[in-house]
């Protein structure tokens, strides 16, 4: 057979395997579900460029997983159906066929750039800050071909479908053991997902992830199992050293590449990131409307809008505001270990002495702490953030301190609880006038999973109130910010229910009365005409013997909250 | 029966690990039931390919039933997968440190898990043959399965019975045997199913005198 003829062969075989791996179902269902896991990695929260685009490429090894399957059975179909013997006797010969496979690969192609496509058009709507990094989106691409190489590697020496199972489970075991390593490590794997903090920087950091060494890593390894499969199949002497010398350069690459990946992220990289955590007004863009001060990286301008709007609800109502000014702020929640493998002791003490510097001043001052990554899209979820920022704006507006107990970062971590206080009840409802979440969503705060929550405040079960958001993590300091009592909300719901004008002027006529933590709910709800809704049928008889109103799961060694005083 | 195929399933589980099991001690890391889960994968799609007869043709042609070698060969291989599964718990509690505080939680949810993936995988598989794909019963019944698992796992509606902690081990358990009771059932119809189904009408296929 001449050249051009065994190229025509090659070229007509490749386009009907790869006809036959387009349309194959099992490509079809792999499709589907690469979406499905993209999906559910996207998450409700606001997609960032430079942590979607390396998600994706997780969808694309899910992808992969089914096309190293699909091309395994292809690879291996003459040998399992036991026509090996009649193939052999064809004129076009065993590697010719490999060749073709592997050309075939093609066909894959199309379901990744789908993928890729369906998903950037997800991301793009749904409001995605920074731009995508090709280098990564093409790795995808080509973690998918390197998939598929690997199935035809193992399909000419394995015909056995379950040996395209096995070689799909290893590839996916790769990216779920990728806990087990650290560092630049992470990188190594054909996929990491879950170790890196691509999704908590406020910006592309260069080198991290290090898109180009990774994917010639993939190429590398795509390489290299197309040479181990044309090896199998080879039959010439003269050809397997050309493979053989092929591999070992395809291995040599593979090995450059991943050296390339543990190198330390650039220090000036890092010295900008640990910057931006700590001396945020060099880096934040501050704007001031109406008296509030709003500090927002600078890919992230454009969340304003919808952050002014709850803050300025709450103020509309507010009576009188305190005289310390409140800051609206985005903060960043990294890790540094896992980002500075590679640099020098003496460089790791000095930003952690500036993170440890700016974290014990700002716990100092009054400010909501917005952590990058946790903004959601829209939807419901936006509402519920909304809430949380209306709320934190509101107990900054009757004056209800962030008050605890204990470290952050124990158990023993307690927010104040404003039991019985007038002030809570009316931030409540500031809150929710402000933001107009649905009466369902705040009657599910009282309970959970059909049992009523609570706190030990002076050896007293106090039933509390989950608000919308409030455990989804969109405010830094939540974990700081008072506990609401479920009597202070259905206090609250009952005032919405009032005429706004009749409630806004009862306010305004004792505000200082009522920013007094001794004022209680009973007062108030005097002052309004209502009577005080009974919270008696949230709070469990007491058991036998004792005197004392416990909640359910707490005991006399409950450990108590503080009282939200001053 | 194809030894080969299920030895491979259940020994590349229990290899990946018993490897897991010595990086993992070395990292500080202890291995828990999600790594057995990941671990009995293999030995489940390996026991979609062995409910399968390559010469059914010929033994339904002999006056034995021709359930009786599919329901062999899962008899037989219902003790490697026992002892698949003795050794990976082995293997899981062999991490845990002896002064670790409190109880491991309970083994029987993750029984009755890992005996409904199997029995779904099979009755996959045992569907599969029963159609114009049967040479790919194993091929297409593992895949299948590994969905089901994924959403049995994943779904909203699935994941409050099927996954712990949201649902309690018992509802767990119960809810796993059930699913593998009914693919048991199911298994037993297929298996029992003389004919093998076609998707198109084969009379259209054939002249118009001799349909």
């Amino acid at each position: 057979m001449t050249s051009a003829g065994g190229a025509r062969t090659v070229l007509d075989l490749a386009r009907a395997e790869a006809s036959l791996l387009v349309r194959s179902l099992l490509v079809l269902a792999g499709l589907l579900a690469s979406g499905a896991v993209v999906w559910v990695l996207f998450g409700s929260v606001q997609p960032l460029w430079w942590n979607a685009a390396w998600q994706i490429g997780f969808g694309q090894l899910i992808l992969g997983l089914v096309v190293l399957a699909a091309a395994q059975l292809a690879a291996g179909r003459a040998r399992r159906e036991g026509m090996a013997d009649l193939y052999t006797s064809f004129p076009v010969t065993a590697g010719t066929r490999t060749v073709a496979h592997l050309a075939s690969l093609a066909g894959a192609a199309p379901a990744s750039l789908l993928l890729t496509g369906a998903a950037a058009a997800v991301v793009q709507a749904r409001g995605a800050i920074g731009t995508p990094a090709i280098t990564v989106l093409a790795s995808g691409l080509v973690l998918v071909i390197a998939s598929g190489a690997a199935g035809i590697a193992i399909g000419t020496r394995f015909s056995h479908p379950l040996a395209g199972v096995l070689g799909a489970l290893a590839l996916f075991i790769t990216a779920t053991t990728s806990h087990l390593v650290s560092g630049a490590a992470i990188w190594l794997v054909p996929w990491e997902w879950n170790q890196d903090q691509l999704s908590g920087l406020p910006g592309p950091l260069a080198g991290y992830p290090p898109a180009g060494a990774h994917l010639l890593e993939l190429a590398g390894l795509a390489v290299l199992a197309g040479t181990v499969a044309l090896a199998v199949t080879a039959g010439h002497v003269r050809a397997r050293g050309a493979l053989a010398t092929a591999g070992i350069v395809a291995l040599a690459v593979t090995c450059l590449a991943g050296a390339l990946q543990l190198r330390p992220i650039p220090t000036a990289g890092l010295d900008h990131l640990v910057t931006e955590t700590a001396s945020l007004a060099s880096v934040q863009h501050c704007t001031t409307a109406n008296d509030i001060r709003y500090c927002l990286y600078p890919e992230f301008g454009r969340d304003l809008p919808s952050l002014e709007e709850p803050v300025n609800g709450v103020l509309a109502r507010l009576p009188a505001r305190p005289s310390h000014p409140l800051r609206v702020q985005q903060v960043l929640t990294l890790d540094l270990t896992d980002l500075t493998y590679g640099h020098s002791k003496d460089q790791i003490s000095q930003w952690r002495a500036q993170l440890r510097n700016a974290r014990a001043s700002a716990l100092t001052d009054t400010a909501i702490y917005l952590p990058v990554g946790s903004w959601p899209a829209g939807g419901s979820q936006l509402t519920d953030a909304n809430f949380a920022v209306a709320l934190t704006t509101a107990e900054w507006g009757v004056r209800i301190p962030a008050q605890a107990t204990g470290n952050p970062a124990s158990e023993q971590f307690l927010p104040c609880v404003p039991l019985n206080q007038a002030r809570e009840a009316i931030a409540i409802w500031l809150a929710i006038l402000a933001t107009r979440p649905s009466a369902g969503e705040l009657q599910a705060g009282l309970s959970s999973g059909g049992h009523y929550l609570g706190d030990e405040v002076s050896n007293t079960f106090v039933p509390t109130w989950t608000y919308p958001g409030m455990t989804a993590g969109y405010l830094a300091s939540s974990g700081f910010a008072p506990q609401p009592t479920a009597a202070g909300y259905l206090l609250a719901a009952a005032m919405v229910s009032l005429p706004q004008q009749k409630v806004s002027h009862v306010l305004a006529s004792a505000w200082g009365r009522w920013l007094n933590w001794h004022t209680t709910d009973a007062q108030l709800a005097a002052a309004l005409g209502i009577p005080m809704p009974s919270i008696s049928t949230l709070v469990p008889p007491p058991p036998p013997g004792q005197t004392t109103g416990h909640g359910p799961g707490t005991g006399p060694q409950s450990p108590q909250s503080p009282l939200c005083t001053s | 029966m194809p030894w080969g195929t299920l030895l491979a399933g259940c020994l590349a589980g229990t290899v990946y690990l018993a490897i897991f099991a010595h990086v993992a001690k070395n990292s500080g890391w202890l291995v828990g039931q999600g790594n057995v889960r990941l671990a009995f994968l293999p030995a489940a799609a390996a026991m979609s390919f062995v409910v399968r007869v390559p010469f059914r043709p010929l033994t339904q042609a002999v006056p034995v039933p021709s359930w009786v070698t599919p329901a062999g060969h899962l008899l037989l291989a219902a003790p490697i997968l026992a002892a698949t599964c003795w050794a990976q718990l082995c293997i899981m509690t062999q991490t845990i440190p002896a002064q670790t505080l409190g109880h491991p939680p309970a083994v029987y949810p993750l029984l009755a898990q890992l005996t409904g993936w199997c029995a779904v995988a099979i009755a996959a598989a045992a569907c599969v043959a029963r159609s114009r794909y049967a040479d790919l019963g194993g091929a297409i019944g593992a895949p299948v399965s590994f969905a089901v698992i994924t959403l049995a796992s994943f779904a909203p509606i699935t994941s409050r019975i099927l996954v712990e902690p949201a649902a309690t081990a018992h509802t767990v358990t119960i809810a796993w045997y059930a699913i593998a009771a009914a693919a048991t059932a199911l298994t037993c119809a297929a298996m029992r199913d003389q004919w093998q189904r076609y998707s198109s009408d084969v009379r259209s296929l054939l002249p118009r005198d001799r349909a």
